[in-house]
């Protein structure tokens, strides 16, 4: 390739942006009232905040080490076997990322339109698409979230907008929600706040970014609109419903979407539509973390090719995804994983920032001839 | 020559007792660089033996400057008559008037023939035998002369051609009407009709080892990317086929992805349009005997853009690039979408439109999907069918096939009315497509669609759209990614996709082709167009007159004083 470095800050905010916005929007204005009721726009706000935080660390991280990925600088920064136990933790919870992903968005789609069709078959064909596409290079990558951000930001838009003729502000109040224990408003922050973990992927795009010193103004930019979004539907969904009734929905969202029509009635109901468009968003954030979890294997075994690997993973990933036995199960161990990926997408690259900045360690940030491999 | 000539003058030479001559072409190809025996007759022998060609290869033997012996040989029908009786065989047969009465040595009548007597222009000495026979199978004219190793060869191709006209496939309201013809002579003057420029660099190859095809690769000098051009000839050279009969054979051999059902190089037959990509950057390939020119590199809005979007003005040819755009997407999803929605989510369409779309269902003993593919497959056959049909019929058949059977299917109660409005617009939509191969690419696609979207209704259809899209978006022509203005992002390229924007705010040329010279207004152009023009026929200047009182500041003859009574 004729330069390695393709990557421009609006492509990266893209990924960003479109690798957050997954399936976990469906569900997250139930965990926001289940955690904190009235308070849930609050909470999605500290979770916006908190998530922010662990996007800073990498990009200072991918900005002090610019022609490399966590996985490269962990081991510069820690020593090789620790960072491989790191790296491998953050693999094994991508890899569960990319599963538990797949069969969220299965159980939606077999339990709001295609009812009689096998949850192994949703599941193994959103799998499938995603490890299609991952034997392209960097810069696809980069294409593909480009090009599908507005076809996954316009139709939560317009939900938003057109909800909002059924919504009261009575609904969100109070704002610091009744009676909460702080704990309990903590515990939902994090839950929201796993969320939006998949954008740690960040780390693999900075390597390829034209100008890497730019990195944090495009993961800001992402998270401002992913963010935003977020804030926005759980406004919409406790505005509507009320956090009581909100609570008592699996996914308030694709509810949010039934509630409403076009003007006009040109389609008398919405969420199939809306569910078909969401497709997309599923499919970007499957890629990204089934993508990422390829790279890094790659990358911490020291792999010249890694196009062969996509479809060996392919049969763990499934075979992870079959694991929970239903829905709560699922919900359950959603939890524990995203809670403990918080340590790892907010907690490992702080220790690594923290541990670099005693040890003095600097990548070759002052050389900006040098460029990363072409991928 | 038909085949059956062909064939039977094989035969006949099987027949006749000749001794057996080494296949010509082996035997050229050893001999190529041969010397022409100085002796005539062995000449004449050698010559007519390669050629073989008793009714079309011609010798006509004269005596040179009424004394030396000499052959002229051509092919008859390839050669311009004209050119050879006047300008070959007079000048040759007569002393030159300045020489007349002075002796004419041997050794100097190669000179004297080419500098004195033969005065006409595409003519040249040769030596070499391989060089000669290939002039003359290309419809030169050739003299040899007793004793002298030199042969005189001239251009005098005169190839029957059709006229120039407006091509059939790429027809335009308001344009150009000329379009390329077969001839590549003919075709790179045209080019250089419109670009009387010396950066226009036309650089040939021979191609195909039977046909020897010429091949043109055009560009502008110091607009196209040199590395560009040169990638060109790299892939053009690995080429290597008996024949090439179409600039077909080379876009298959050239393009990025072979397995794509998206073309990866666009073709036109219009000189304007071919000229427009020269501009900007893009590089023209030209082939004898194709009136096709290939236009890379070429991304995926090209394919819905007409050289009409540019003649006409650009709020009107917006709109209607609109309309074209939606049509590329109709042909693409209509039927698919159909079929999720009737199979799978009926509830998205309001429930008198259901009613009646059920309605019309209700005698169909299919499911839609099957309605669908029939009636595509039949579409298909009729596309086919008026396409090979001789264009008298053809009119009228279409008609019989669209309304009279698609009427009848319906009365029989084989397809539900709404199948063929939906089948109606996916066609329609099709035919919109400017680009012939974009559209076919689309018609294939639709079917794997609607067979998604009877398995899993509009998720299938979304999980296809999306495999189409990730395909598009890795696609890359000669390096430029294929959705260029629109991903990669691009402000100033994105002005030409969607909309067209005025042509004075394209100020440069599009910058995915990396042109060393990117502007393509003059950098005064905004200046010059914010000037207030001179509205010279404004009424308020030229004479405001209402009755007989003169309001304007014009006299009231509008300044003709030759009086009223002029015829």
């Amino acid at each position: 390739m004729e330069y390695p470095r393709q990557i421009t800050v609006i492509q990266a905010a893209a990924i960003i942006t479109s690798t957050i916005i997954g399936v976990g929007v469906l569900a997250l204005p139930y965990f926001a009232a289940g955690h904190a009721g009235t308070a849930s726009p609050l909470i999605t706000l500290a979770a916006i905040l908190l998530s922010f935080f662990g996007l800073w660390f990498i990009s200072v991280l991918g900005m002090r080490f610019r022609t490399q990925s966590i996985v490269e600088y962990s081991e510069a920064i820690l020593g090789r076997w620790l960072a491989f136990a790191g790296n491998l933790l953050i693999i094994l919870f991508f890899a569960a990322l990319t599963s538990l992903a797949a069969r969220e968005f299965g159980e939606v789609v077999i339990t709001a339109v295609l009812k009689r069709t096998p949850l192994e078959v949703v599941v193994a064909i959103m799998l499938l698409i995603a490890m299609i596409s991952c034997r392209k290079d960097i810069t696809t990558f980069a294409y593909i979230h480009h090009f599908y951000l507005p076809i996954i930001v316009f139709p939560a838009i317009v939900i938003v907008a057109l909800s909002l003729r059924n919504a009261k502000a009575i609904n969100l109040l109070p704002i610091w929600g009744n009676a909460n224990s702080w704990s309990n408003l903590l515990g939902g922050v994090l839950v929201v706040a796993a969320l939006f973990q998949a954008a740690f992927i960040y780390t693999m795009v900075i390597p390829y970014m034209r100008r890497p010193e730019r990195a944090l103004v495009a993961s800001s930019a992402g998270l401002a609109i992913a963010g935003g979004l977020y804030l926005s539907i759980v406004i919409a969904v406790i505005g509507v419903f009320g956090a009581e009734e909100t609570k008592k929905l699996q996914w308030p969202t694709l509810e949010l979407a039934k509630t409403t029509t076009l003007p006009g009635n040109v389609l008398e109901r919405l969420d199939a539509a809306f569910l078909a468009l969401w497709v997309t968003a599923v499919f970007s954030t499957l890629f990204s973390t089934y993508y990422f979890t390829i790279f890094a294997i790659g990358k911490l075994f020291r792999m010249r090719d890694r196009n062969m690997l996509a479809p060996f993973l392919m049969p763990l990933l499934f075979a992870f995804a079959m694991v929970p036995t239903n829905v709560l199960h699922m919900y359950q161990i959603i939890g524990q994983v995203g809670r403990l990926g918080l340590y790892l997408t907010i907690g490992y690259p702080l220790f690594l920032l923290i541990v670099a900045k005693i040890r003095r360690i600097r990548g070759n940030s002052d050389d900006q001839g040098r460029v990363a491999r072409p991928n | 020559m038909t085949i059956f000539d062909w064939f039977q003058r094989r035969s006949r030479k099987k027949k006749s007792k000749q001794p057996p001559l080494p296949i010509p072409d082996q035997y050229m190809e050893q001999h190529a660089d041969d010397p022409i025996p100085n002796n005539l007759e062995k000449a004449v022998q050698l010559f007519t033996g390669l050629l073989e060609d008793s009714q079309f290869l011609t010798v006509r033997r004269f005596r040179l400057f009424g004394q030396f012996p000499a052959a002229m040989i051509y092919f008859s029908n390839m050669v311009d008559p004209e050119i050879k009786n006047a300008d070959i065989l007079r000048p040759l047969m007569y002393v030159p008037d300045h020489l007349a009465g002075t002796r004419i040595a041997l050794k100097d009548l190669s000179d004297i023939v080419m500098n004195d007597a033969l005065y006409y222009t595409g003519s040249e000495r040769q030596q070499k035998m391989g060089k000669v026979i290939l002039k003359l199978l290309r419809g030169g004219t050739a003299v040899l002369i007793d004793g002298l190793n030199d042969a005189i060869v001239m251009e005098t191709t005169k190839i029957a051609q059709r006229s120039i006209d407006q091509p059939e496939t790429e027809q335009v309201i308001r344009g150009p009407r000329e379009g390329f013809v077969e001839q590549l002579g003919t075709n790179i003057s045209l080019l250089r009709y419109r670009l009387p420029t010396t950066d226009l660099k036309v650089k040939t190859m021979d191609l195909g080892r039977v046909t020897k095809s010429k091949v043109a690769v055009c560009y502008l000098k110091g607009i196209a990317n040199d590395a560009l051009i040169q990638e060109v000839f790299n892939r053009l050279s690995k080429i290597d086929i008996d024949g090439a009969l179409d600039t077909g054979y080379l876009e298959q051999f050239i393009e990025d992805s072979h397995y794509s059902p998206f073309p990866q190089i666009q073709n036109t037959e219009r000189t304007d349009k071919a000229v427009a990509n020269l501009l900007e950057g893009r590089v023209i390939i030209l082939m004898d005997g194709s009136p096709f020119a290939l236009i890379l590199p070429t991304t995926f809005s090209q394919f819905y853009q007409t050289t009409e979007d540019y003649n006409e003005r650009f709020l009107m040819v917006s709109f209607v690039r609109l309309a074209r755009l939606q049509a590329l997407v109709f042909s693409l999803i209509t039927p698919s979408l159909y079929v999720a929605i009737i199979s799978y989510n009926p509830e998205l369409i309001p429930t008198e439109f259901a009613v009646a779309v059920s309605g019309g269902r209700a005698g169909v003993p299919f499911p839609s999907v099957v309605e669908v593919l029939v009636m595509e497959a039949s579409m298909e056959m009729l596309r086919e069918a008026t396409l090979r049909l001789p264009q008298q019929i053809g009119g009228a058949l279409s008609i019989v096939g669209v309304l009279v059977v698609g009427q009848a299917a319906v009365a029989a109660g084989f397809v539900s009315p709404i199948t063929v409005v939906v089948i109606a617009l996916t066609t329609i939509g099709s035919f919109a497509t400017p680009a012939y191969n974009a559209a076919l690419a689309l018609r294939l696609l639709r079917f794997p669609l609607v067979g998604m979207a009877s398995m899993f209704g509009l998720y299938g259809v979304m999980v296809g759209l999306i495999l189409i899209a990730n395909h598009v978006l890795s696609l890359r022509s000669f390096g430029v990614p294929y959705l260029t203005p629109i991903v990669p992002g691009n402000f100033q390229g994105m002005k030409d996709t969607l909309l067209r924007f005025p042509l004075w705010s394209m100020k440069r040329r599009p910058t995915l082709l990396h042109t060393d010279n990117d502007r393509r207004l003059g950098k005064d152009v905004d200046n010059q167009m914010k000037r207030p023009t001179n509205n010279t026929l404004d009424p308020l200047k030229v004479g405001n007159e209402k009755e007989d009182a003169e309001g304007g500041i014009s006299p009231s003859d509008h300044g003709d004083t030759s009086g009223g009574d002029h015829h």
